[in-house]
């Protein structure tokens, strides 16, 4: 085994600053050393300049961006070397690991294909060498069956799978130093765990030291050596992992920690928070805003004999005022089912009531006024608003569409909606593309608001976010909720968010209801298995866990 | 930033993250493309060709089918700038009014024929059946080359100025009607539409709150695309006798007869040219820096 802890530096780089034609520079002044055979974690919010620092380590900055300072790799300065230059390092010495593994690989050719291009772009000189190259680099990778799936297409992987394949392309070369910007966001908590100890034991196997760039604190823990907290373009603080989570030191540092949302130890006594109590109150025997009846949701045509259950056989209710979280992992149909309560998909079989009436089984004019009780906030806080409309006019768009009241007391109410998610007034003129996205996604909760309704569907509306900005969303989100008392059904795969905000659970598998129970007790005590494997898989913001956990995973 | 801190009222706002807030960068918009650059050079030639049309019958010398006794295939000269033609008549003066026959097909077929366009593909773009029915009958105007729609529909309207234009309407809607359909596709999977919808806004809500403001933009450009190609569908049907009948002028047929004088009058076509030219090129001008500031 390698020194995992060698002093020698591979990569340094020394106040790099990247400026573009804003007024803001990307990066400031970034120092950062990174040592043979380390995991180094990069974190910071959007904006603080992490991923545009590795970017200009491999010279892949977007044009018209002007860098300076120094990088040195082997103490041979790359920074501003030309192309030809640059190609002699890019892949063999230092690697990339992106984001999406659905955008990194070509969906055209197979995954063998890609692999020894790869290879012979460097130099593998026969194909059969290559072939075997490439099987070596999918077992590394722990790819089951590699032979066989170097015939697939990138489609016939999974999340996980692409992004192992990633890996492997990066790994092609046994580079020296490996930059891994964001990859397991993309990803199901299940599979981040597994490409996180994946990452790992690559670095133990082949002494390659590891950039990996992150938002998620928890990512950290799990597997970092050393953290270099950026904030706007410059290093706030550096440390080892253990002291860093330990005592922050600076109070940016603080405040991200803080903003980490944490969830209860497995097996605890069970702890209900205030608001589940509050929930136990809560009138059950009243007329639930929203309750599903037996449904069932199916995508693609039947006639043909395709249709793929999205949702089969739930049935489950929300009581006024009440909110249920639905949490499950891609492709467990939590989504479908939040869109089949707004009515945004068709329904195969069983029924959906609003406040106890069947809206599909009414009238037409009776389903616009049962809509109207009804409102739903998107995950995407990009696309969520009309571009082409202030935010002001968007916020008023469910008042004008119901003709309710004067021009005059609407743009009231948009004033009065607007100091509700703690914006001032004068937002009202703007357009989205001028806010930020939390500001955006605060627009989007007062769109939904104006009409009081009395359930909102709310779809992963802050895992678009910073964990800071998340936090002061989640905050407002729940000081609305008890000031005005609607039911909602908060949908998230985030379980930390869903134990914040959310008095009941509702765990989805594959479309169907694994467990529902109050958020407490599911959370402490999962009755089924497969939320107890969810919670498990979920990286801890402790690094002090850390040895423990990977015993347990072990086992 | 500080002085949007004091601009703004943050009185009614507790805890708001406000202050930290970047000044509103406003794009800018597309009337600022029109004026700069390549934009401001089709202004100024579309401008120059419509300001001569407009004025045509001041700064006409003579009137269009007026003959002057003793001026036979002139050339260039003081007193017939563009000379005149075989029956005496002065081409400056016919160039002129020419153009006035080409701005109405340009600046009212044109928008007639986008503005049906857009309202069908709009309302047969939201429903499948209708959706289908539509862009069939699209794809079969579609199918026709402009020249051969406008043969055919002179073989039942007989030549003249309104066929022209009957036939621009006619390359136009499908066009048009395309470009909405795309629009109408893409925004109405848009999640702002989808939060609309689930508080019970209707189809007719939809495409006139959200479709359709969002499609102008590409319609501007292809209004000025479209604009040029009437322009040549004008000169290419009364260059083959299909569109303004003689003696009345158009850019297309004085072409014609400068072509057919050739020999005789070499400068004839010079004008009648230039005027096309530059017509056609400040249109492409236009839709160029339009599409260009619309992708900026």
């Amino acid at each position: 085994m390698l020194d995992l802890h060698s002093t020698e530096a591979v990569l340094e780089i020394e106040h790099l600053a990247i400026s573009f034609s804003q007024p803001r520079p990307a990066v400031e002044d970034v120092s950062v050393t990174l040592h043979r055979g380390e995991i180094l974690a990069l974190v910071g919010e959007s904006g603080s300049g992490k991923s545009m620092t590795a970017r200009a380590v491999l010279g892949l900055l977007p044009p018209g961006a002007k860098a300076t300072g120094s990088i040195r790799y082997d103490d041979e300065e790359i920074l501003g070397l030309p192309e030809a230059e640059l190609n002699r390092i890019r892949g063999r010495r230092i690697a990339m690991v992106f984001q999406e593994p659905q955008t990194a690989l070509n969906p055209v050719r197979t995954i063998g294909w890609q692999l020894r291009e790869a290879l012979r772009a460097h130099g593998t000189p026969s194909r059969k060498a290559a072939t075997e190259r490439a099987i070596e680099l999918l077992r590394a990778v722990e790819i089951p069956e590699p032979e066989r799936r170097l015939a697939a297409y990138p489609h016939q992987l999974s999340g996980g799978q692409k992004q192992r394949v990633v890996l492997a392309l990066a790994l092609a070369n046994e580079p020296e130093v490996l930059l891994a910007d964001e990859p397991t966001t993309a990803l199901d908590v299940t599979v981040q765990a597994e490409i996180l100890r994946l990452l790992d034991r690559i670095r133990e196997r082949t002494g390659t030291a590891i950039v990996l760039i992150t938002h998620n604190m928890g990512v950290v823990a799990e597997i970092a050596d050393r953290v270099v907290v950026l904030q706007a373009g410059n290093v706030v603080e550096e440390g080892e992992t253990r002291a860093l989570f330990a005592d922050p030191g600076e109070p940016y540092t603080q405040t991200l920690l803080a903003s980490v949302l944490r969830l209860p130890e497995l097996d605890e006594p069970v702890v209900e928070a205030r608001r589940a109590q509050a929930a136990s109150q809560l009138d059950h025997r009243s007329v639930p805003a929203v309750e599903f009846r037996g449904v069932h949701v199916r995508y693609g045509s039947s006639r043909r004999g395709r249709a793929f259950p999205a949702i089969a056989d739930v049935s489950l209710a929300v009581a006024p005022g009440e909110v249920v979280g639905l949490v499950g992992e891609s492709g467990s149909g939590k989504t479908t089912l939040g869109r089949l309560a707004a009515g945004l998909v068709p329904l195969a079989d069983g029924q959906v009531l609003l406040r106890g009436e069947d809206v599909l089984a009414a009238p037409r004019s009776e389903r616009r006024h049962l809509r109207r009780g009804l409102a739903f906030v998107h995950q995407d806080p990009e696309a969520s608003l009309d571009p082409r409309y202030a935010v002001g006019a968007s916020i008023r768009e469910p008042l004008d569409i119901h003709r309710v009241g004067t021009p005059a007391e609407r743009d009231a109410r948009v004033a009065e909606l607007l100091e509700a998610v703690q914006l001032p007034a004068s937002y009202a003129d703007r357009r989205p593309r001028e806010l930020s996205g939390g500001q955006r996604q605060r627009i989007a909760l007062a769109r939904a608001l104006a009409l009081e309704p009395a359930l909102l569907v709310a779809d992963e509306p802050t895992s678009a976010l910073d964990v800071s900005v998340q936090a002061r969303v989640l905050e407002l989100f729940r000081e609305l909720q008890e000031r005005m008392g609607f039911a909602c059904l908060f949908i998230s795969h985030d379980l930390a968010v869903v134990h914040q905000v959310a008095d009941r659970v509702a765990v989805l598998r594959a479309g169907q209801l694994v467990e529902v129970g109050p958020v407490g007790s599911v959370f402490s005590r999962p009755a089924a298995d497969y939320p107890r494997r969810l919670l498990d898989a979920v990286p801890v913001p402790d690094p002090a866990r850390r040895g423990r956990r990977v015993k347990e995973l072990a086992s | 930033m500080t002085d949007i801190a004091v601009a703004e009222p943050l009185v009614p706002v507790p805890v708001g993250p406000v202050p930290d807030d970047p000044a509103p960068v406003r794009r800018p918009g597309l009337l600022h493309a029109l004026v700069h650059g390549r934009g401001l050079v089709g202004l100024v030639l579309v401008g120059a060709v419509v300001l001569l049309g407009v004025l045509g019958p001041l700064l006409a010398p003579y009137g269009p089918t007026e003959q002057v006794a003793g001026a036979n295939l002139l050339g260039p000269g003081p007193g017939h700038w563009l000379g005149t033609d075989e029956l005496n008549r002065d081409i400056w003066s016919r160039t002129l009014y020419g153009i006035r026959a080409d701005l109405v097909v340009v600046f009212a077929a044109v928008p007639v024929g986008a503005v049906l366009g857009v309202l069908l593909g709009l309302v047969t773009s939201w429903w499948s059946v209708t959706d289908v029915i539509a862009q069939r009958a699209f794809d079969l105007l579609l199918a026709f080359p402009a020249l051969i729609l406008g043969i055919l529909l002179t073989a039942f309207l007989g030549p003249g100025l309104l066929t022209v234009g009957v036939v621009i309407v006619a390359l136009e809607i499908p066009v048009f009607g395309r470009l909405v359909r795309t629009a109408v596709r893409t925004v109405r999977e848009m999640p702002f539409v989808e939060a609309s919808q689930v508080v019970g806004a209707g189809p007719a809500w939809v495409l006139r709150k959200h479709v359709l403001p969002n499609s102008l933009e590409p319609l501007t450009v292809q209004l000025a695309v479209s604009m040029s190609v009437a322009v040549f569908v004008e000169g290419a049907m009364s260059f083959l006798g299909l569109g303004v009948r003689p003696p009345h002028p158009s850019l297309g047929s004085l072409i014609k007869d400068g072509v057919r004088l050739l020999h005789d009058a070499p400068t004839f076509a010079v004008g009648p040219l230039t005027v096309v030219v530059a017509l056609v090129l400040g249109l492409l001008l236009i839709s160029q820096s339009l599409s260009e500031a619309r992708r900026a």
